[in-house]
């Protein structure tokens, strides 16, 4: 039974097209012209409880349309979309209840209040009672690492400190499904890697579906066994990353260091030569051939170190959101 | 039902005093509230001398009376500095900064939210002075309100409030459309300023216009008429009906700018 | 000929000419984008003419010494001087200041109340459309309200209300300089309001206050802020040249006061960490 059930999801904006100045202002106030943009192109996945999915894309992929399509924030256009049994542009309140979403470039916490206050706020929205309140607060702070930041203004926390302060408002009344977007949004790297554990710990420990956007591969790559990559509004991949990887890049980096420098040209035959400089030298082997050439490399040359190695997903990405125009 | 009630309730103290806890930081605002009310009120009884002349009436009003419509307009006016303008507008700015989605996520009607959210204790001198106007007024009128004109005086106020909240409410609501707009409501405080004097004050064409454009005339005048012992029926039906249809239209307003709000935004 | 006119060019009066061309323009541009607001903040400055209504009907109309025509013409002039006259420096100073963003602008060789100053009167001209338009409406609505002022009180009439936006100006900038030393400098302000409110003769004619009161007014800067303007342009009798020296005199006395203060307001600014 999943617990989100998107089924030909699109969305479709209308934009009003004005130029600028006041000559732009009289044309636009006589006759408006309109464009449309379309964020979101028919959209469909399942995703069951408990799962942890990552939303990967460029800047207006529309990632953060489909989140808020999700938590009932915006209309879908057409197609169908089901969340924890509900339908979520309904927003009823048995929904509203199961689910949360922490949004890295905007905050819910009272600015001038200890998040405290805040969290005190929520437990009375939520109808969480004192006693249970107080002991779910104790407990997510010590999973984020919270101790005394709860009691000084949200405005004199670090960035850091302010995201933990912001899921533990958010976790409060214990969702199902956590809907996060960019959680890590400039965060040094300690905090990052920090939010990541404590995602995972949550995810364990309460059997919380998440569903998360971001930039950075690193909380991809830690987090989610399952991407969805949109692309332009379509769906492009959806399954492990394992498998956007081979699809993505049929070959494997094998960067040789060699005891003695060869002549430009002996590695040819092995696979694409992405640079040789020397000692060093970097190869794409097809991911079919691997074992084979890299036997046949080890015997063939005195080899001193050598590794194999995914190229960088961030490039593979790159590359296909450059490479494809449509 | 119950539960749902009490976790409304829980929310609005909690609502309340997390605000003035956020407001009671800054000390030197209760000095200037208190002077600027007092200051306000010494200013409003001079002009309204001036304006009753040697003869002490003004449109019909005895001195005393028109005190009282003077007395429910500051209390109205202490009400919307209390209430109606630290929420309502903080709409607009909920709209700039996508603030507002949290709110759509809450668990608790949006309207309810934005309606109640915030407390500022600083129109509170107001509400004082307005009561305190009010009581000397009747005090020294030629009439004395019995038990069941009080209760109605109540009652009407009670309307008058609600219509004040439905009008800041629609303003405010504008906003999910148009953010350029957003001092609508202050154009709204500078227009109720006419409910500082009774309605026969105006000439007839305006009365026309405080009763049916802008409803002035249910917010101070016809409560404080019918405190003087002086409530008709017509008026009396006419406010709460008023009062009714504003709370049901802005009902219906926020689930208009709702479905705007979530199927044009990004 | 050459040396003349790079000699010109760096002549600190066209350099200022050249600056303030440039300010008033783009802070035209600026203000047109928030047109609406701007009618709407035209608008909300009906209360001379709520006035107008309660003291057309009322009693005490006999004491302030001017006919049914002259009220009229009093109440609609007050509410032409201050629709020219209003000054919002403090809110947008005191934002500025509490955001940092008056550090950029300090970097900048223009002292930049100029920049505030540009832009209060780009917004004057943005309103004009929208007073003109409001004006129109009233004589649709009663025609023989308005009425044409003669050149010479016209020219005079304009020349006081800007004197008279120049002194609120200058008023508030004394206020706004306090923002440097309190983060509620903006509440002072608005006790500030309430003598504006009552003693300039926004609310009532200044000649029907007890004689008291307006002697005492006479010796504060609010009825040059409005009674003063408003007694021009209605084409009331009014001590013209006495008038003018009680402008010049109020604005000679805040100028140096502002000037003052911004320096200690900016080194303190500086100190405590732009």
């Amino acid at each position: 039974m999943p617990i989100v059930l998107a089924e030909g999801l699109s969305k479709r904006f209308r934009v009003s097209d004005k130029q600028p100045g006041l000559a732009g202002t009289m044309r636009h106030l006589l006759r408006r012209r309109y464009r449309d943009v379309e964020a979101v192109r028919d959209l469909s996945f399942r995703i069951e409880p408990g799962e942890v999915v990552g939303f990967l894309g460029p800047n207006g992929a529309g990632k953060t349309t489909t989140l808020k399509m999700l938590s009932g924030l915006i209309h879908p256009s057409s197609g169908r979309l089901e969340v924890a049994g509900c339908l979520p542009q309904r927003r009823q309140e048995r929904f509203l209840q199961q689910i949360t979403l922490v949004m890295g470039n905007r905050q819910q916490l009272i600015w001038d209040l200890p998040p405290l206050d805040s969290l005190r706020v929520n437990a009375a929205v939520y109808g969480i009672d004192a006693s249970e309140a107080k002991r779910r607060i104790t407990e997510l702070a010590e999973m984020l690492e919270l101790g005394e930041e709860l009691r000084r203004p949200v405005r004199k926390l670090s960035l850091g400190q302010r995201m933990k302060a912001e899921l533990l408002a958010a976790l409060l009344h214990r969702p199902a499904v956590l809907f996060l977007d960019e959680p890590t949004l400039g965060l040094d790297v300690n905090a990052q890697v920090r939010v990541r554990d404590f995602l995972a710990d949550y995810n364990r420990r309460y059997g919380a579906t998440v569903l998360l956007t971001s930039h950075y591969m690193g909380d991809i790559t830690a987090l989610c066994e399952r991407v969805l990559l949109i692309h332009q509004g379509h769906l492009f991949h959806d399954g492990s990353l394992d498998a956007l990887t081979n699809r993505l890049a049929p070959c494997r980096q094998v960067r040789l260091e060699l005891r003695h420098s060869q002549p430009t040209g002996a590695f040819a035959a092995f696979g694409a030569v992405e640079s040789h400089q020397g000692h060093l030298v970097r190869l794409l082997v097809p991911r079919d051939q691997l074992t084979q050439q890299v036997g046949r490399l080890l015997s063939a040359f005195d080899v001193v170190d050598l590794e194999v190695s995914d190229p960088p997903i961030e490039e593979l990405i790159g590359a296909l959101f450059t490479a494809q125009p449509s | 039902m119950l539960s749902r009630l009490q976790r409304y309730g829980r929310s609005l103290v909690c609502f309340w005093s997390t605000s003035l806890e956020a407001e009671l930081e800054y000390q030197l605002n209760l000095a200037v509230e208190l002077l600027s009310v007092l200051g306000n009120l010494a200013g409003s009884l001079l002009v309204l001398s001036l304006l009753a002349g040697p003869s002490r009436q003004l449109g019909g009003w005895s001195w005393n009376s028109a005190l009282v419509v003077l007395g429910v307009y500051t209390l109205l006016d202490g009400f919307t500095s209390c209430v109606l303008q630290p929420n309502l507008s903080r709409i607009v700015s909920h709209v700039q900064n996508g603030t507002l989605d949290f709110v759509l996520l809450k668990p608790i009607d949006s309207q309810f939210w934005l309606s109640t959210r915030s407390f500022s204790p600083w129109g509170l001198p107001g509400m004082v002075a307005g009561l305190v106007l009010m009581g000397w007024g009747v005090a020294h009128g030629d009439h004395q309100p019995t038990a069941e004109a009080l209760l109605i005086a109540a009652l009407l106020l009670l309307s008058g409030a609600l219509i004040l909240y439905s009008l800041w409410f629609l303003l405010a609501g504008l906003s999910i459309w148009f953010v350029k707009i957003w001092n609508a409501t202050e154009v709204l405080r500078y227009t109720l300023v006419a409910g500082r004097y009774p309605i026969t004050a105006y000439p007839p064409g305006l009365r026309v216009l405080f009763t049916v454009v802008l409803p002035v005339v249910f917010l101070t005048t016809v409560p404080a008429e019918a405190l003087l012992g002086r409530a008709s029926v017509q008026w009396v039906a006419g406010s709460l009906a008023t009062a009714t249809l504003s709370l049901i239209g802005t009902r219906a307003f926020w689930q208009v700018a709702l479905r705007h709000y979530t199927s044009a935004s990004s | 000929m050459h040396a003349i006119r790079s000699a010109l060019k760096r002549s600190s009066i066209l350099r200022g000419g050249r600056i303030a061309r440039a300010l008033l323009s783009s802070q035209y541009a600026y203000m047109l984008e928030y047109r609406a607001e701007i009618a709407l903040w035209a608008l909300s400055g009906v209360l001379p003419l709520i006035m107008l209504a309660v003291w057309q009907g009322s009693p005490g109309a006999a004491a302030t010494g001017l006919s049914a025509q002259g009220l009229t013409r009093y109440f609609l002039a007050a509410f032409v001087v201050r629709q020219f006259s209003v000054v919002w420096l403090i809110y947008v100073f005191e934002e500025d200041t509490l955001q940092g963003k008056l550090s950029p602008q300090l970097l900048q060789p223009l002292q930049p109340l100029w920049r505030y100053l540009a832009a209060h009167v780009a917004e004057q001209f943005t309103r004009l459309p929208f007073v003109a338009l409001m004006l129109l409406a009233l004589a649709l609505f009663q025609p023989g309200m308005l009425w044409w002022p003669t050149p010479s009180q016209l020219v005079l009439a304009v020349l006081a209300i800007q004197l008279a936006f120049i002194l609120r100006f200058l008023l508030q900038s004394v206020v706004a300089m306090l923002c440097f030393w309190s983060e509620r400098a903006g509440a002072l302000d608005r006790l500030l309001l309430i003598p504006y409110l009552f003693l300039s003769g926004l609310v009532a004619p200044l000649e029907s206050y007890p004689a008291p009161i307006h002697a005492f007014a006479q010796w504060t800067p609010f009825p040059s802020m409005l009674a003063f303007p408003a007694a021009l342009l209605a084409g009331e009798p009014v001590e013209i040249s006495l008038g003018f020296l009680r402008l010049g005199l109020w604005c000679g006395l805040l100028w140096p006061l502002v000037v003052v203060l911004w320096r200690a307001g900016i080194r303190r600014y500086s100190a405590m960490g732009a």
